[in-house]
């Protein structure tokens, strides 16, 4: 078992997608996100600030409930979950 | 009633929903919000699919770099205005329904009323500040919101129902920062064409809509999928706490 994190559209193309990390010790949204970003610099910086914190943005699920930014490192993940990274597109 | 021209003309939908479906088409006002890429399609598809009223704005001249995805519009309009190009091509595509192409700049102080008593709102827009706005108008009047949005091979769509679903605000908190969004003219006919498909959905009453769902595009790996959304206990545009003042909150 694992989890599972999704990417979306511009994420997906810098980091792929439904991508299974086994989680660590005191893992969470946030890091798990993280840690698993840092493998593309690119990746990295659309996802997250400066600060290590989401870009305001970006909408972040676990098992298909909403993740507020500011519960992301504190929001335990266990075996199964599924994360979802989405960023919402403008344009018309 | 539909006359004898329109049930030849629209024939091959009927089969689909019969002559009441059609009238229901018939009776509809429709406002469509941007005359562009999104707009484009979904305009074109509500036109021949016989809504009796759209009412279409945008503020702006067609401009060369609009061509490559804004299919209302032609070489031969550069320069001409969106709404007078876009009146030209929906009247010729269908003569039989009735468009108005209002040529302004949506703000805070007009929206409510161009909107008017419109059925549904078609969010063919390009930026969040305004889509904000249509969401506002559409909880104060209970108006359904089409929204879809697009950059690059990517897209994203849903339909707001106010007080049923979560509306533009409890999915999209904060807007994403403002850019010359890339894009391929495909990408706009993919989303464009399921907006005008729920717009259509929701004036037969068949079908499920994309209601508390957003499908989400991705035309680089070939995928449509879904995310869940929920409503905001107190999102500051729908609900109970909120704290925006309603723009035009009469009915």
């Amino acid at each position: 078992m694992a989890v599972k994190l999704r990417f979306f559209a511009k994420f997906r193309e810098l980091l792929g997608t439904d991508i299974l990390v086994p989680p660590g010790e005191g893992s969470t949204v946030l890091s798990l996100v993280r840690d698993t970003a840092r493998k593309n610099p690119e990746g990295y910086d659309a996802i997250f600030d400066e600060k290590g914190n989401f870009h305001e943005f970006i909408i972040v699920m676990r098992n298909g409930k909403r993740v507020e930014h500011a519960d992301a490192p504190a929001a335990r993940v266990a075996d199964g979950d599924e994360i979802a990274v989405f960023p919402p597109v403008a344009g018309g | 009633m539909l006359t004898e021209r329109e049930r030849e003309r629209y024939r091959r939908q009927i089969m689909l929903f019969g002559n009441e479906g059609q009238e229901n088409l018939k009776k509809a006002h429709i406002f469509i919000a941007g005359a562009g890429g999104l707009g484009s399609p979904v305009a074109y598809y509500l036109a021949v699919a016989g809504v009796g009223t759209l009412t279409i704005v945008d503020m702006d001249t067609v401009d060369p770099t609009n061509l490559n995805r804004q299919i209302l519009h032609t070489d031969r309009d550069i320069g001409k205005k969106k709404t007078v190009s876009a009146m030209e091509k929906l009247t010729s595509a269908n003569p039989d329904i009735r468009i108005n192409a209002i040529d302004a700049k949506i703000d805070e102080d007009n929206v409510a009323q161009i909107i008017g008593n419109a059925d549904g709102i078609v969010d063919a827009m390009d930026n969040y500040p305004v889509r904000y706005l249509l969401n506002r108008v559409a909880v104060a009047k209970n108006i359904p919101l089409f929204h879809g949005a697009i950059r690059g091979f990517y897209g994203q769509a849903t339909t707001i129902i106010p007080g049923k679903t979560p509306c533009l605000k409890c999915i999209f908190p904060k807007a994403p920062p403002k850019e010359v969004f890339p894009v391929v003219g495909a990408t706009a006919g993919v989303i464009g064409t399921i907006q005008a498909t729920e717009v259509l959905k929701f004036l037969l009453g068949s079908g499920e809509l994309l209601a508390s769902r957003i499908l989400v595009w991705d035309g680089l790996a070939g995928r449509a999928e879904e995310i869940y959304a929920e409503r905001i206990p107190c999102c500051p545009a729908c609900g109970s706490c909120g704290t925006e003042t309603p723009v035009g909150g009469k009915k």
